[in-house]
């Protein structure tokens, strides 16, 4: 499967990039510069971290989670958190009652300005089949086990919709600050394949 | 084409881009609360309308406004606008007998890909 | 089109596997192709459900097994060459230089 391959990648592939990527600086088609700002920016500038910015406040405004549930995109520019991939999204809120969980079968879309880049087990083929046919039995394999009344809703994103789940927040955690609550937020609570961390 | 430099590069992806058009000219076919149908299509190019939906009824629970048609777009025939709509399945209707239990599961469906039902 | 892409549902496929903190990228070959994919779409040469057909279009026991990046890049060669702006003949020709050095 895909998700074995964690090394230097073959070679071929290594050089094939190398090749690419040098006809199209020459052509004048990429600059090279521009090459190394998107490394950046999607290696150190975005990330999960940005979503649970979102979820903590949500969780700590109540009116700031009336206009993210109404217009997640907005209420996530207010935020800075705009762009590629995250152009048109929706925010799920899970409860006592309903999971939602997230999915992409037919490849691998994902909000990206919240979420950064998905991790491979989110693109794989067993992930993509299974998610929509047996969504809690792919829960359990995360070691969420789901009670018997609570309704799972799974929520493939083929269009241009990028859907990120609200996750429950946790007991317990009346006290905390804002900055307190982002750290319990995990990047899989928000894909539904998770839930907060408990303080 | 010029190559993009870094400055416009950054300020592209931070905008982002999509085919949503804003003032569609176009009314939705359906609403909030409808039953439709997921067409039954196999068309050899692209397509978002995967095969476990196709022939499936379900209930527009969203109604997310106008975006290009990936079965146009990806082939140059044109952006061809049309609603998108989250149209919602019981997992039942979707696996059969195997599906209890799994729930709801919730799609975006452009007008071309449904019918009343 | 009724290809391997389209994965819902279907059975036989093994466990999710997890990686315990997982990098962004898993080598710098991951990383130029990404910078490569988002410079090439954001510059306009295709666009995203072109470049999504182009990965569906890859053979299907290819598409399970090969490296997510590799078929992002396997896409856009194949998108290039057909739009007539990158020939895959050329990448290919520049692949042996750099191999031997002379470029």
């Amino acid at each position: 499967m895909a998700q074995d391959h964690h090394d230097d990648g073959p070679s071929d592939v290594a050089l094939r990039v190398k090749a690419l990527e040098s006809l199209l600086v020459e052509k004048g088609l990429v600059d090279p510069a521009a090459l190394d700002l998107i490394v950046d920016t999607y290696e150190n500038r975005i990330g999960p971290r940005n979503g649970a910015k979102v979820v903590a406040k949500a969780w700590a405004d109540p009116a700031y989670k009336a206009r993210l549930l109404e217009d997640a995109t907005a209420a996530i520019a207010e935020l800075g958190f705009t762009g590629a991939q995250g152009e048109n999204m929706v925010v799920l809120e899970n409860t006592a009652t309903v999971h939602n969980l997230v999915v992409c079968t037919l490849c691998s879309c994902y909000p990206w300005p919240t979420l950064g880049l998905p991790p491979t087990w989110y693109k794989s083929p067993p992930y993509r089949a299974r998610a929509v046919r047996d969504p809690r039995g792919t829960l359990r394999e995360f070691g969420v086990e789901l009670p018997e009344g609570v309704e799972i809703r799974v929520w493939d994103s083929n269009a241009e919709i990028r859907y990120m789940v609200l996750p429950e927040r946790p007991k317990g955690t009346e006290k905390l600050s804002e900055e307190a609550l982002a750290r319990l937020v995990t990047r899989d609570a928000m894909i539904g394949v998770g839930r907060a961390s408990a303080p | 084409m010029a190559a993009l430099d870094p400055k416009a590069m950054g300020k592209l992806i931070a905008t982002g881009a999509t085919t949503r058009v804003d003032a569609p000219a176009t009314k939705p076919k359906f609403k909030i609360g409808d039953r439709v149908a997921a067409r039954n299509l196999s068309p050899v190019t692209h397509t978002r309308l995967p095969r476990y939906v196709r022939g499936k009824r379900g209930r527009v629970e969203r109604v997310h406004g106008v975006f290009a048609l990936p079965d146009t777009h990806a082939i140059g025939a044109g952006r061809s606008p049309q609603w998108v709509y989250a149209v919602t399945f019981d997992a039942a209707e979707l696996w059969g007998p195997q599906g209890r239990g799994a729930g709801r599961l919730t799609i975006d469906l452009w007008d071309d890909y449904l019918d009343p039902a | 089109m009724n290809g391997i892409h389209d994965l819902g549902g279907m059975d036989g496929l093994g466990p999710v596997l997890r990686e315990a903190n997982e990098p962004v990228f898993h080598g710098d070959w991951e990383r130029r192709v990404f910078a490569v994919f988002i410079a090439t779409i954001v510059g306009g040469l295709f666009n995203d459900d072109e470049f999504r057909q182009a990965r569906e279009r890859l053979e299907p026991a290819r598409y399970l097994k090969a490296p997510y990046y590799e078929q992002w890049l396997l896409a856009i060669q194949r998108l290039l060459d057909e739009k007539g702006i990158i020939k895959k003949a050329d990448i290919e020709a520049r692949m042996k230089k750099l191999a031997t050095g002379a470029a």
